[in-house]
């Protein structure tokens, strides 16, 4: 994965546990702030391996971490340099969700090599929305429901998320919500 | 080709999309016009809600273009739109859309459901402000990755120290060893069941030696022992060898005519300093030429001196390497010496930068000279250690009624240890020298007020006084004393004079005799 992912999640080990904490996850896999470059595409083993010793040292088991660090990504991404890039991509859940391919479009010219998921809304009724989540990696799929959950956050709405059904080639999410006041 | 698009279409293309018949009444907008600008209303007048930029009104439909550029202000707000009029028979499609600037992206005042699918201007807006957001993070970056260096630098000069200080601590009990197994054998060493056990001290204290090195090595000590060369031997010494890198194909003269003339330098230093200085002519000459290296004694300005005094002339020894190889310019000579920098593509550029370094390390000096298409001469010089008989003269005029003249060999001795030092003093004595032994720079400084010394052999770390502190005022009050320091670790604090003799801890006897014998 791209270098923005190895710093939020830098980020959520300093906010959860301390610099020192970072620091040690760094010496234990022989990383430093070369592995952090925003634009730099790593090797999917490296970001594993920072997750697996992110979520051990916050005492999380890596789908519980995966799920804490896909909402701590949509806090990270709000408030860091990619805020404008969040507020134009939509003003509500259903209008971001709708256009999370076409902002992926952007980092992908911006990033070349990156391989970015996508995601297609396949229903979408008020407090309901069914999303179609289509990616060459396994295994991120508390990471998705985790990005969903910080979205409704986001959004001040309040709901669940759960996977409704494993396709061949996707997968089937659902969002059932409430928007906030 | 004719191509239908429902207006559902059209919106998903161009959501600012608008559509006015022939009398510019609204007949159709798209959903980023109904959800930004509310009190448009189908039916009513576009130019009631519009200003039409720089447009003749009474001629929008002159019939004699199917597309005109249009740019569009509302009356109402800020909102601004760009594009074309696209006309046809029952009116024209205003095929506009937002102006995007990331002005607009920051407020949040516009988003991407605003735009048309595959847009190129929010493409390109989000590329740039997304390679902002990479950029804000690689200065981050920058900074991170300069403070962790920072932070190793500390790190490997903590550790370079205490490596440095371990192997000062060893290499002084290591010198009492072997200087005391000396003087055992000196004494006892009739004895053979003595000397085998002599022998074999001797022995493992060379093997504790080579350990103290590798901690040296981890220290970065790259002060070389610092003895009186004679270059011209240096030179013949090696020149198999430096034939062997001047390489076939280009023809190669020695002419050495500085005869028993001798530096105080280091030997690994001076050797490395002349190959580099070969190579670099030899990569001048890719089709071969001639090199001539060649040495004579000189006079000029002695150029580095620690007490910032004006320069004196001094006798030198100068070494010279000629090449006829394609030369420089005057532009790649001003920088030939930069540290990093080379004007071969695979050049390192520590080559000159290291040889001007070791010149002005041992008091000489280095220089090019050089022109485009006729090739370079590099002079090195380097002070002499025992000026000729003439020069000799010249320089130490006012000198010489400080010298001991009563025919004893005085030596100052300044040793911290009292085990070396008495080692050492009993050595020396036995050799026949006069000597002074002192404990402190606090003792040595009060025995040159009383006497004349023809040499100072001192320790370096001390408590108190350092050994290039004692030498320096040695040097002060007594012009004419040579100096030797000895040390298994020269700290970064104590740099060391020209001409003064350095010999590496643990001590050999025969080492330190043959270099005070060459001193006298």
């Amino acid at each position: 994965m791209y270098g923005m992912i190895h710093r939020a999640v830098r980020q959520m080990v300093f906010d959860e546990l301390g610099e020192d904490a970072w620091l040690a996850l760094e010496q234990k896999l022989d990383i430093g702030p070369s592995e952090l470059l925003t634009g730099m595409v790593y090797d999917d083993a490296l970001t594993i391996a920072i997750i697996s010793e992110a979520s051990a040292r916050l005492n999380l088991s890596i789908d519980a971490c995966l799920f804490e660090f896909g909402r701590y990504w949509i806090k990270y991404a709000e408030r860091g340099p990619l805020a404008a890039i969040m507020n134009f991509t939509g003003q509500n859940l259903g209008s971001f969700i709708e256009n999370l391919d076409r902002l992926h479009l952007a980092v992908s010219a911006a990033m070349p090599g990156v391989r970015l998921p996508s995601f297609t809304t396949i229903s979408s009724a008020p407090g309901h929305l069914l999303v179609e989540y289509r990616s060459d990696r396994t295994g991120m799929e508390q990471f998705v429901t985790g990005l969903f959950d910080g979205l409704l956050t986001r959004f001040h709405a309040t709901g669940d998320v759960t996977i409704a059904e494993h396709k061949a080639s996707s997968i089937i999410f659902e969002i059932r919500y409430q928007d906030g006041i | 080709m004719l191509l239908t698009f429902s207006d559902q279409q059209i919106a998903s293309l161009l959501p600012a999309y608008l559509h006015v018949d022939r009398s510019m009444i609204i007949t159709a907008m798209g959903p980023a016009v109904r959800d930004h600008l509310p009190d448009i209303r189908i039916g009513m007048r576009c130019t009631d809600a519009f200003d039409f930029v720089h447009m003749d009104m009474d001629q929008f439909f002159d019939g004699t273009q199917d597309v005109k550029p249009v740019r569009l202000i509302a009356r109402r707000g800020t909102m601004s739109l760009f594009g074309a009029a696209v006309f046809h028979e029952h009116g024209c499609l205003l095929a506009v859309r937002h102006a995007l600037s990331e002005e607009s992206m920051n407020s949040g005042s516009l988003h991407l459901s605003d735009f048309g699918h595959g847009d190129p201007v929010v493409l390109s807006t989000m590329l740039i402000s997304l390679q902002r957001a990479m950029l804000e993070e690689s200065q981050a970056t920058a900074i991170e990755l300069a403070a962790e260096r920072e932070r190793n630098a500390k790190v490997l000069e903590r550790t370079s120290r205490v490596a440095g200080y371990l192997g000062h601590d060893f290499n002084n009990l290591l010198s009492i060893i072997r200087l005391n197994t000396d003087r055992l054998l000196r004494k006892f060493g009739d004895d053979e069941k003595i000397s085998n056990l002599a022998h074999i001290i001797q022995e493992t204290a060379a093997r504790g030696s080579d350990i103290t090195q590798s901690l040296m090595t981890l220290s970065q000590q790259q002060t070389d022992t610092l003895l009186p060369i004679t270059i011209d031997d240096l030179i013949r010494g090696n020149d198999t060898f430096l034939n062997t890198v001047v390489g076939a194909g280009i023809e190669f003269d020695i002419d050495l005519q500085a005869g028993t003339a001798e530096s105080v330098i280091s030997y690994n230093g001076l050797l490395n300093c002349i190959i580099n200085l070969l190579i670099n002519a030899r990569e001048a000459m890719p089709h071969g030429g001639r090199i001539a290296l060649s040495t004579s004694i000189t006079r000029g300005l002695v150029t580095s001196r620690s007490d910032g005094s004006d320069p004196e002339p001094g006798a030198y020894v100068a070494i010279r390497i000629a090449d006829s190889g394609s030369g420089m310019s005057e532009a790649l000579l001003s920088r030939a010496f930069e540290p990093l920098f080379s004007s071969k593509p695979n050049g390192t550029g520590l080559g000159l930068a290291s040889v001007r370094d070791f010149a002005v390390e041992m008091g000489g000096d280095v220089w090019l000279e050089s022109q485009a298409g006729e090739g370079t001469t590099v002079y090195l010089h380097l002070p002499l250690a025992n000026p000729s008989a003439e020069a000799q003269k010249e320089n130490e005029v006012g000198q010489s009624a400080q010298a001991p003249d009563d025919g004893a060999r005085r030596i100052l001795l300044v040793e911290d240890e009292p085990y070396a030092l008495e080692a050492l003093a009993e050595m020396l004595e036995a050799e026949g020298y006069s000597v002074t032994p002192c404990e402190s720079g606090d003792q040595a400084m009060r025995a040159l007020e009383q006497q004349s010394y023809h040499l100072l052999l001192t320790d370096i770390v001390m408590p108190g006084q350092d050994g290039t502190e004692i030498a320096r005022q040695a040097n002060l009050g007594q012009p004419s004393i040579k100096t030797i320091l000895m040390s298994g670790y020269v700290p970064d604090s104590a740099s060391l004079e020209p001409g003064w003799m350095f010999l590496r801890k643990p001590t050999d006897s025969n080492e330190l005799l043959r270099l005070i014998a060459s001193a006298f």
